[in-house]
């Protein structure tokens, strides 16, 4: 019996050995390098290695692209010697994501991930797997870098990233996580952005209105009142709603209501003018808020889901023009682009007139080498040649001769037929496989260092041969004297007020009262009376301070005393 | 008697002739094996990582090697100024799906029995067991648009009534029972009534036509003939059903909890995906879920014992 059931153990065991055998055994190659068999006399200048370099990319399908170009990745491979493979992990969250994929151990050469400052929700996380040993210390690998190697230059990081994400004093010296997106000047802008509350053009112009006059929630009040009055229609012939959620979905607008807006949404703590580090839920602002939104929901001024509406039907809302006011949108909106929206005030803050804010320099994403990734000094070096103007050529504009020519300053002019395929047909476009037609796969690794004028000529992909004067987006902005307001901007350099959670002993019991809060914060708007209201953030309060909000608020004040660490409220 | 003989067999015998059993039935051994093979991946195997309850979960050591922290999870969850609120939600709710809605699937599996013309058994069965296959996203999705403050189906009716058609029924706690109860009764109640109809045919229909004979009612023949018939089947998925009792159901009450409603809807499900999965506190998740499943299990077990004392019917 026994020799029955060797016999028929060993036959499928010969097989699969068999079958293991004779396969290529592809799998391992992604993490080994192999030896290099292209003859040294063909290699160009850039050349790194003969392997394949695979990441895993927590971060949404919307915003990168898995599938990538054949005649780009062969120039890839004929520039590096790099066979680049992406994937992008799907989750409802990319958190979600991150965390699982973080908790299987199981990963390729790097990864990348969101990561806009150290206060984002995936901070902690990867804070944790750079304690255990998870991902390789970059600093040894950047120094022998082109681009890379600036981020060791003093004056170079914003505070936020040089010690908040990449070299915290707790890692002495090393860093674990490359942060992404850092202009080359400081104070520098990729584009002239106007975000915040947008009116209907012809509502403001029957109303004989000048949206810019809009500076105080009260005279949004008795904006929105004469909306009501004029019995407007939208597309469908259906009344509108004086003011709509986000074009993005329902939640808070700070920009809406700033007269009334104790910090920035999601961050809720501000200094006070005697320097005290306060939240929301300690000033008086808050119940003046509460009371402004119930008067607006009570007298049908605000759409009744304005807080919590779904993105597709507040998206549907705001094409259809059902919402005269639109509480949230920016002017490089595609559906804006023949001005029948424009923008509303900018509204004072509680400090005062509006002032621009410009970031010294932001990020945005990031990636990490896992400890287990072998030769991870060509994943950096790959990452470089990325950040190059050469690799940024590639994977901005595609290739050339295919989809742009070189000027007479060798700046890339991108052909007409590629503008008019992406305008016609944009997933078409897509297939060409660079950033330019909306396939961002080289932002992962390439996306720092940035100064599109100095290196390309244009601020943006294609402006060139786009007509400014044609183009709502500029228009919008002249219209809200972007110029002007840019140049009296105010520069800052710091960090955010949540940003401290992670190295707080109760961050994450904080964490959660402050998302208690944030949603009392709702249920107070809709509450039946102020006292119920007042009781509701009584209770949210009571929560925080019970997880330790008074001394989160202490050291979120030293952090501010410290010029390393300095805050931007 | 059998149990006699077999314990005389040496043990060789027993293991031969258990062997030959399920030679002889070994078609139906085959139909049962892609279960078994189910359990053990989707039930046995992961329910090692039940480990981590106890273990600081490290990245880089994984579940064996990570570092032993007894029963801290357990105390910090019991400590939690949420754990109270978030366990008497799950048992409301929990209570109302398993206790309230029981009934429901019965009545209307004997509904469908008195149901003569076929064609209309055929489509109201259809028409009843569908929103089964509609996912919670969409029903949610669609309940939001039916609910909408003033231009929600509901509002637009109860204004063209002359009532107030402003209310967000989803915002306001007094409605969440009834949204929640309402949604579930129309997304179950057909699929579930598929068990009790197979229990209902197969009684016998002899006991029926003697009842006829007998002159007793349609009512009668329910109440002393199908009822207990059935009443087996019933107590046997009401003491599985128990198991579940501190699983309110996530997906349903994910979406369709809202700052207005969050006191009520907050339950252990959606506690654990946000700390675990969202906060990444492996281990303090795994430990509530963990708690869960133990006192579903406790739960269990008991209602049998009783069920047997009481009943004769059980699951063992």
């Amino acid at each position: 019996m026994g020799k029955k059931w060797a016999k028929l153990f060993a036959i499928p065991l010969l097989a699969a050995m068999f079958i293991a055998g004779c396969s290529s055994g592809s799998e391992d190659t992604g993490k080994e390098s192999k030896e290099t068999t292209v003859s040294n006399t063909n290699k160009p200048a850039t050349w790194i290695a003969d392997r394949k370099i695979k990441g895993l990319v927590f971060m949404g399908t919307d915003d990168y692209t898995e599938d990538m170009n054949p005649e780009i990745k062969a120039k890839i491979k004929e520039q590096t010697g790099i066979d680049f493979e992406i994937e992008i992990m799907k989750a409802d969250h990319s958190i979600d994501g991150l965390i699982a994929g973080l908790a299987a151990n199981d990963l390729p050469d790097f990864i990348a991930f969101y990561l806009n400052n150290s206060g984002r929700p995936e901070m902690p996380v990867l804070l944790k797997a750079a304690r255990e040993g998870m991902f390789t210390d970059l600093t040894p690998l950047i120094k022998d870098t082109k681009v890379y190697k600036k981020y060791l230059e003093d004056d170079y990081l914003p505070i936020d990233t040089k010690y908040g994400v990449m070299f915290r004093p707790e890692f002495e010296g090393s860093t674990y996580l490359m942060h992404m997106n850092i202009n080359r000047e400081g104070g520098a802008d990729t584009r002239k952005y106007v975000g915040g509350p947008y009116i209907r053009k012809d509502i403001a112009e029957a109303l004989n209105i000048e949206p810019s006059t809009i500076t105080t929630t009260d005279q949004l009040y008795d904006l929105a009142k004469k909306i009501q009055a004029g019995n407007f229609k939208d597309d469908n012939g259906n009344p509108v709603t004086p003011i709509g959620p986000s074009y993005w979905g329902g939640q808070e607008e700070t920009r809406l209501f700033a007269d009334l807006e104790w910090g920035e949404y999601d961050q809720f703590i501000k200094q006070d003018k005697s320097g005290n580090v306060l939240h929301e839920a300690e000033s008086p602002y808050v119940m003046k808020k509460i009371e402004f939104v119930q008067k607006l929901l009570k007298e049908k001024l605000l759409q009744p889901e304005f807080f919590t509406m779904d993105e597709s039907r507040a998206t549907e809302g705001a094409i259809n023009g059902t919402w005269a006011i639109i509480a949230n949108m920016h002017n490089y909106q595609d559906f804006v682009q023949d001005m029948h929206y424009v923008p509303v005030g900018p509204l004072n803050t509680i400090d005062g007139p509006y002032e621009m804010q410009v970031d010294f320099k932001s990020g945005y994403s990031g990636w990490a080498i896992p400890s287990t990734t072998k030769n991870p000094e060509e994943i950096v070096k790959f990452a470089d040649y990325l950040a190059s103007r050469d690799g940024k050529l590639l994977w901005k504009y595609g290739l050339e001769g295919r989809d742009y020519t070189l000027d007479q300053d060798g700046n890339p002019l991108v052909k007409q037929e590629v503008l008019d395929l992406k305008a016609k047909d944009p997933n078409e476009a897509k297939k060409l496989g660079f950033g330019g037609v909306g396939n961002n796969w080289g932002d992962l690794l390439g996306s720092t260092d940035i100064d599109n004028m100095a290196d390309f000529g244009e601020m943006e992909y294609g402006d060139k041969l786009k007509k400014d004067a044609d183009l709502g987006a500029i228009k919008i902005a002249e219209l809200w004297k972007w110029d002007e307001k840019r140049a009296k901007a105010d520069v800052i350099d710091g960090y955010t007020p949540n940003s401290f959670l992670g190295e707080f002993a109760k961050g994450t019991e904080l964490k959660a009262a402050f998302d208690n809060y944030r949603d009392s914060l709702v249920k107070a708007y809709y509450a039946k009376s102020m006292d119920e209201a007042n009781k509701i953030i009584e209770s949210a309060l009571k929560q925080m301070r019970s997880a330790g909000l008074d001394d989160y608020l202490k050291l979120v004040a030293e952090k501010n005393a410290d010029p390393k660490t300095k805050v931007k409220f | 008697m059998s149990q006699g003989s077999s314990s005389l067999l040496k043990p060789d015998q027993t293991g031969r002739k258990l062997w030959k059993k399920v030679l002889e039935h070994r078609y139906l051994y085959f139909m049962l094996l892609p279960c078994i093979v189910f359990f053990i991946i989707f039930s046995y195997i992961p329910m090692g990582g039940l480990l981590l309850a106890f273990k600081d979960y490290k990245f880089n050591k994984g579940i064996l090697g990570s570092p032993w922290v007894g029963l801290e999870y357990f105390k910090t969850f019991f400590s939690s100024y949420q754990s109270g609120q978030l366990v008497k939600n799950t048992l409301i709710i929990s209570g109302m799906k398993l206790f309230l809605y029981l009934p429901f699937p019965i009545i209307l599996a004997l509904m469908f029995n008195e149901i003569r013309t076929r064609w209309f058994k055929n489509v109201s069965q259809s028409i009843l067991y569908l929103p089964h296959f509609i996912s919670w996203v969409v029903v949610v999705g669609l309940l939001q648009r039916v609910l909408a403050p003033d231009t929600g189906l509901l509002n637009q009716l109860i204004s063209g009534l002359g009532g107030d058609g402003s209310t967000y029924f989803m915002m306001e706690p007094k409605y969440f029972y009834q949204i929640m109860f309402g949604s579930h009764f129309w997304k179950s109640i057909g699929w579930d009534s598929i068990i009790y109809m197979a229990a209902i045919s197969g009684v016998n229909p002899d006991m029926y036509e003697a009842a006829k004979m007998d002159g007793a009612s349609k009512f009668r023949e329910i109440w002393n003939i199908t009822l207990p018939s059935i009443t087996p089947t019933v107590v046997i998925l009401f003491i599985l059903s128990l198991g579940n009792i501190l699983s309110a159901g996530f997906d349903q009450l994910y979406l369709l909890r809202t700052p207005g409603n969050m006191e009520l809807s907050d339950i252990l499900d959606t506690y654990i995906i946000r700390v675990g999965l969202q906060s990444g506190q492996y281990g303090y998740a795994t430990a509530v879920g963990m708690l869960q499943g133990v006192i579903g299990l406790v739960l269990v077990v008991l209602a049998n014992r009783i069920s047997r004392k009481v009943s004769e019917t059980s699951l063992w």
